[in-house]
C-alpha cells in the first residue's frame, strides 16, 4: 500500500529526528454492512477507510499523528510537526527493510473483497427473521445485521520491520423485540468469527431467530430483580464478560505501566480462588479475537495470565515491555491509524473446571441465575467494575423460580475473583467489541457457566 | 483539489448516473496532548478527511463512504453507492430535498481565531498533572486530556444545497487516583470552552480533587427506594441513554414506546424540554441538519405531554408532518434523527425546598452503556455519590445499584430547580431534578 522506498525516506526522518523509534502504519480497510428490519433490507452500506500512522517514541513519550494522504512529503511534515518539542541530535538514519511474510492462520475464503454477497447475507437474515417470529405473535419487530471487513494494514518501524497483513472480520445476528401491548423486551443473538461469509457453514439462521425471540419473551414475562448481595450463576460464553471487566483490563500494561491497576504490583501472588486458571490466547483458530500479528507486527501468542489462582503474566505491548520489564505478548492492538497502537486482550476466557450447573443451583438459598450478560465496563486504578444480566432468573431453596427483568451485577476485580466458586464445563466463547485508549477492537470474551458467592445485584424489586 | 470542486465530482456523478444523491463532506484536525509523572507522554495530532454520499435512484436509497479522494476513489464512491442502492427496497417517503440553501456558520463565534503557542497548551498540560499529584494522597493522574479539535461539515446536494459549518472545541480533563491505606479512588473533572484562553488549570484541579478526595471514605447505604437528584453530569448521560424516546425513526421503526403517546401527558405536568440547537454557548449548536434543513428550538416534553417526536424529511413524511430539523447522518452511517442540544427549562422549586430533608445526590454512575434498554425503559447502574440531609453531604456513598424505569420516573418528579446548569462537555442545560422513590441496593 506504501512503496518501501518512501517508507524508509519517512522513517529515516523520523530517526533524523532523534526518535528512538519511528513506525508507519497503513490500512486499508473495506466494509459492508447490511440491515434488515423485520423481513425487509433496510439498508446496505459500504465504504473505504484510508490513512496511516506515524509514530515516534522519545524515551518513554509517544507521539503520535495520521492523515489520509500517503505522499512522503506529509508524512514527513507530520513528523517533523510532531518532534518540534523533541528534536535531539540525529540517530543513524539507514533503515533497510527485510520484508517478513505472515503466515496466515486463519485464512478465509468468502471474503469481501470477492464479493459482498450481499443476496445470500439478506437471505439469511430473511431466515432468521422468519424463526424470530414462528415463536409467537407477540414478537412485534426484528432488527438484523451482517457486518463484513477486511482490514489490510501494513507496517514499516525503524528496527527494519516491514510486514502485511489482511483480517477477514464477519458478524451477523438478529434482535427480537416482544410486545404485550403495554410493555416491549428485547432479546438478541449473534455470531461472528475471524474468516469470511463461510461462517454461514456454521450457523444456524433458524437458532439466531428463534433464540433472540426465546429472550425476548422471557424478558417480555420477568419480574422486577431482587437486589442486594447475594450468590449469583453466571452462564458460559458472553458471561465470560466478568473476568474481561473483573480482571482483564486490569492486566494491560496500559493501566499496570502507570500503576493505574489494583494488580500492578501482584505478579506471582494469588489473585483469584485456586479454581480460577485464565488466558488471554491470540492463536484461536478463526476465532473473533485472534490475529496473525498484533498491530506493532509482534507474533500473538497464548498467554496464560492466571495458574490455579496465581497472576502468572500480564498483557504486555512494545511500550509496555519497556515501562514494566516484562516481555512483550503480542497484546498490542488498534482500531484502526487512527489509534497509537496499547495492550489489548484478544480471546479471553476462564478455563473450564467440573462442576455441574444443577449443583451449582442447588447450593443456593436466594440468589440470581444470569443466563446471558450484556456489556460492561471497569475503572483499573480501583478495579471497580458492572456488567448487565440480559436474561436472568430468580433462585429460591435451590430451584429456579421466575425470570426477572434487566439488572447489573458490581463488584471489584480482587474481590469477586475470590468469590468464583465453582466453574462448569460447558465452555464456549462469544464475540465482543471492546472499547479502550486504542480504540473499539474485537475481542472474544468466555467460560464455562460458574458461580460467584457474593456480589452486590442491582435490582429494582 | 477543493473541497468544491471534490463535491461537484461527485455530484455529477450522481446525476449523469439518473440518480439524485447529498454529500456530507467531514474535515478534522486535532490536538491532544497527555502527561505523565512530569514528562509529556502522548502528543498526537491529526488531520482528516471523510466523504459520504446518499443516492436515490428509483426510489431506493443507498449510501457509500470513502476517506481516500483521489479520481478512482471518487469514482468507486459513486458506483458503491448505486449498487447499494440497487438491493434495498422502495422507500416511498426518503427524498432529497429540494433545497438550495446557503447556509454558513459564523466562525466568530463557533471557531474564534486565538494565537496560542503549542508551548503554552504543553504547559497546561503538565500543569494540571503536577498540580494534582501534589494533592494529599493522589498516587498519579493516569487519565489527562488537553485537546485541541477543530471540526468542518459541508453538506452538498444534487438539488444545489450548499451548507458549511466550522466550530472549535478545547477541552481539558484529569481523573486522578487516590490511595489511603486499603482505599482507593478515582474520579477527575473536565472543561470545555471555544478559546483556550478560558480553560483553567487550577479550577480544574481543584475540582478533580475535590470530586475523588470527597468519595473516598464513601460507603453503601442500606438497600431501599430514596429521593435522588443526579449532578449536572449524570442527568444530561441519563437524558442521552434514553433519547430515542424522542426518534421519529425508532417510531418509523416500530421500537419507539412513545410512538403512540403522541399528545399525551407521559411525565410530570412540571417538565418542560427543548431542542434548542441555536444556543451558540453549547457544543451541540447546529445551524442545519444532515439534509441541510435550518434548524429552530422544538418543544419535545410541554407540561408533562409529548409535543412532538425530531424527524427527518423522511421519518415526517411517513408520519404526514413536516421535517423538525433533526436529520442526522455521519459519513458512514444511513440518515436517522438525532437531538442537537437538549434543554430543561428551569422549575420552580427554590434550592432549599430541593435539597430538603434527605437525599441521595448521585455524582457518578456506571454501566451506562449495558445497563439500560431504551425500548422497555428499564436500567440498573452501579452509582457513587452522598448521602444528604439539608443540601449537606451526611456522607459518601460508593458500592450501590441504581434501577428502575425511566419513563415511569418521568413521572416520579418531586421538584424541579429554579437555576439550570451546563455538563462540562456543554451538551445539555439542566435544572436540578429530584426524582422520588428510586430503587438502590447497596
Amino acid at each position: 500500500m506504501l512503496n518501501p522506498q518512501s517508507a524508509q525516506s519517512v522513517i529515516d526522518h523520523g530517526i533524523s529526528l532523534g526518535a528512538d523509534f519511528a513506525e508507519l502504519f497503513v490500512e486499508q480497510s473495506q466494509s459492508n454492512i447490511i440491515s434488515t428490519l423485520s423481513n425487509q433490507v433496510q439498508s446496505v452500506e459500504s465504504g473505504i477507510d484510508f490513512g496511516i500512522g506515524i509514530r515516534l517514541v522519545y524515551g518513554s513519550k509517544v507521539l503520535y499523528g495520521y492523515t489520509n494522504k500517503p505522499e512522503a512529503d506529509e508524512l514527513k511534515r507530520i513528523m517533523s510537526e510532531l518532534a518540534a518539542k523533541d528534536l535531539r541530535a540525529p540517530g543513524i538514519s539507514s533503515t533497510s527493510f527485510d520484508y517478513r511474510q505472515i503466515e496466515d492462520l486463519h485464512s478465509a475464503q468468502r471474503t469481501l473483497s470477492i464479493d459482498s454477497e450481499v443476496e445470500s447475507k439478506v437471505a439469511f437474515l430473511m431466515a432468521a427473521d422468519a424463526a424470530a417470529r414462528a415463536e409467537g405473535n407477540m414478537i412485534s419487530q426484528t432488527r438484523g445485521t451482517c457486518r463484513q471487513k477486511q482490514q489490510n494494514i501494513e507496517l514499516f518501524n525503524s528496527e527494519g520491520l516491514h510486514t502485511a497483513d489482511t483480517r477477514n472480520y464477519i458478524r451477523t445476528g438478529l434482535t427480537s423485540i416482544a410486545s404485550d401491548g403495554s410493555d416491549q423486551a428485547t432479546g438478541s443473538w449473534s455470531d461472528g468469527g475471524l474468516l469470511g461469509w463461510e461462517l454461514q457453514d456454521d450457523i444456524s439462521a433458524e437458532k439466531t431467530g428463534s433464540e433472540a425471540s426465546r429472550q425476548a419473551l422471557v424478558n417480555l414475562g420477568a419480574r422486577p430483580c431482587p437486589s442486594g448481595r447475594m450468590p449469583v450463576i453466571i452462564g458460559n460464553g458472553f458471561g465470560g464478560v466478568i473476568f474481561h471487566e473483573a480482571c482483564g483490563h486490569l492486566l494491560e500494561t496500559t493501566s499496570v505501566a502507570k500503576k493505574a491497576s489494583v494488580f500492578h504490583d501482584q505478579m506471582g501472588q494469588m489473585i483469584a480462588n485456586p479454581r480460577v486458571n485464565a488466558v488471554d490466547d491470540g492463536l484461536l483458530l478463526k476465532q473473533w479475537g485472534s490475529i496473525n500479528i498484533d498491530d506493532e507486527g509482534l507474533d500473538t501468542q497464548r498467554t496464560q495470565l492466571i495458574k490455579d489462582g496465581q497472576l502468572t503474566s500480564f498483557l504486555v505491548d512494545r511500550i509496555g515491555a519497556e515501562q514494566t520489564g516484562f516481555s512483550a505478548t503480542g497484546s498490542g492492538r488498534r482500531e484502526s491509524y487512527k489509534f497509537a497502537p496499547a495492550s489489548r486482550m484478544r480471546n479471553t476466557f476462564i478455563e473450564p473446571g467440573d462442576a455441574e450447573l444443577d449443583d451449582m443451583i442447588a447450593s443456593i438459598d436466594k440468589g440470581i441465575y444470569a443466563s446471558h450478560m450484556g456489556g460492561g465496563s471497569v475503572q483499573p486504578g480501583t478495579g471497580e467494575f458492572n456488567f448487565a444480566v440480559t436474561e436472568g432468573y430468580y433462585i429460591e431453596h435451590g430451584k429456579i423460580k421466575y425470570p426477572v427483568k434487566a439488572a447489573t451485577l458490581i463488584s471489584t476485580g480482587p474481590a469477586v475473583l475470590k468469590e468464583i466458586s465453582m466453574v462448569g464445563k460447558d465452555f464456549s466463547l462469544a464475540c465482543g467489541m471492546c472499547g479502550s485508549v486504542s480504540g473499539s477492537v474485537p475481542t472474544s470474551v468466555g467460560q464455562a457457566t460458574l458461580k460467584v458467592d457474593d456480589i452486590l445485584v442491582g435490582g429494582n424489586a | 483539489m477543493s473541497i468544491e470542486n471534490q463535491a461537484q465530482q461527485v455530484i455529477d456523478l450522481v446525476s449523469a448516473a439518473g440518480a439524485m444523491g447529498d454529500l456530507i463532506i467531514d474535515q478534522g484536525e486535532s490536538l491532544s496532548l497527555k502527561a505523565s509523572e512530569g514528562e509529556l507522554e502522548e502528543y498526537k495530532v491529526s488531520s482528516s478527511q471523510i466523504l459520504g454520499l446518499r443516492v436515490i435512484k428509483d426510489g431506493k436509497v443507498g449510501t457509500a463512504y470513502s476517506e481516500a479522494v483521489d479520481k478512482n476513489a471518487l469514482n468507486s464512491l459513486v458506483d458503491q453507492a448505486l449498487t447499494n442502492a440497487s438491493f434495498t427496497v422502495t422507500e416511498a417517503h426518503e427524498r432529497i430535498q429540494l433545497n438550495d440553501n446557503r447556509l454558513k456558520t459564523d466562525d466568530a463565534v463557533l471557531c474564534p481565531a486565538e494565537d496560542v503557542e503549542i508551548e503554552h497548551k504543553i504547559k497546561f498540560c503538565l500543569d494540571m498533572e503536577r498540580d494534582l499529584v501534589a494533592k494529599p494522597k493522589v498516587k498519579n493522574v493516569p487519565y489527562n486530556s488537553v485537546q485541541d479539535i477543530t471540526g468542518q461539515r459541508h453538506v452538498f446536494s444534487s438539488a444545489g444545497l450548499n451548507a458549511s459549518s466550522k466550530s472549535r472545541m478545547c477541552v481539558a480533563y484529569a481523573y486522578a487516583l487516590i490511595e489511603d491505606g486499603d482505599k482507593n479512588a478515582m474520579q477527575g473533572a473536565g472543561q470545555a470552552s471555544r478559546l483556550f484562553a478560558d480553560l483553567n488549570v487550577n479550577d480544574l484541579v481543584e475540582r478533580a480533587y475535590s470530586n475523588t478526595i470527597d468519595i473516598l471514605d464513601g460507603s453503601p447505604v442500606a438497600s431501599g427506594h430514596y429521593d435522588v437528584i443526579f449532578d449536572e453530569e449524570m442527568q444530561a448521560s441519563l437524558f442521552q441513554v434514553f433519547s430515542m424516546m424522542f426518534s421519529g425513526k425508532s417510531a418509523k421503526d416500530g421500537v419507539n414506546p412513545m410512538r403512540e403517546k403522541l399528545g399525551h401527558a407521559i411525565a410530570d405536568p412540571r417538565l418542560n424540554i427543548i431542542d434548542q440547537p441555536l444556543n451558540s454557548q453549547g457544543f451541540g449548536y447546529s445551524l442545519f441538519d444532515a439534509e441541510g434543513i435550518a434548524t429552530h428550538a422544538t418543544p419535545l416534553i410541554v407540561d408533562g405531554v409529548l409535543n412532538t417526536l425530531i424527524h427527518n424529511s423522511a421519518t415526517a413524511s411517513f408520519f404526514d408532518v413536516v421535517t423538525t430539523g433533526h436529520a442526522s447522518r455521519s459519513p458512514k452511517s444511513t440518515m436517522g434523527v438525532g437531538l442537537h442540544q437538549i434543554e430543561i427549562s428551569a422549575g420552580d422549586a427554590t434550592s432549599v425546598d430541593l435539597l430538603c430533608s434527605e437525599y441521595l445526590l448521585l455524582t457518578d454512575m456506571t454501566g451506562l452503556h449495558s445497563g439500560a434498554n431504551a425500548i422497555s425503559g428499564d436500567f440498573s447502574f452501579g452509582a457513587s455519590g452522598y448521602l444528604c440531609q439539608d443540601g449537606e453531604r451526611v456522607r459518601p456513598v460508593r458500592g450501590i445499584t441504581v434501577a428502575g424505569n425511566f419513563y415511569e420516573m418521568l413521572r416520579k418528579i418531586a421538584l424541579i430547580g429554579k437555576d439550570q446548569y451546563w455538563n462540562w462537555e456543554k451538551s445539555a442545560l439542566m435544572p436540578q431534578v429530584r426524582f422520588a422513590d428510586i430503587a438502590i441496593s447497596g
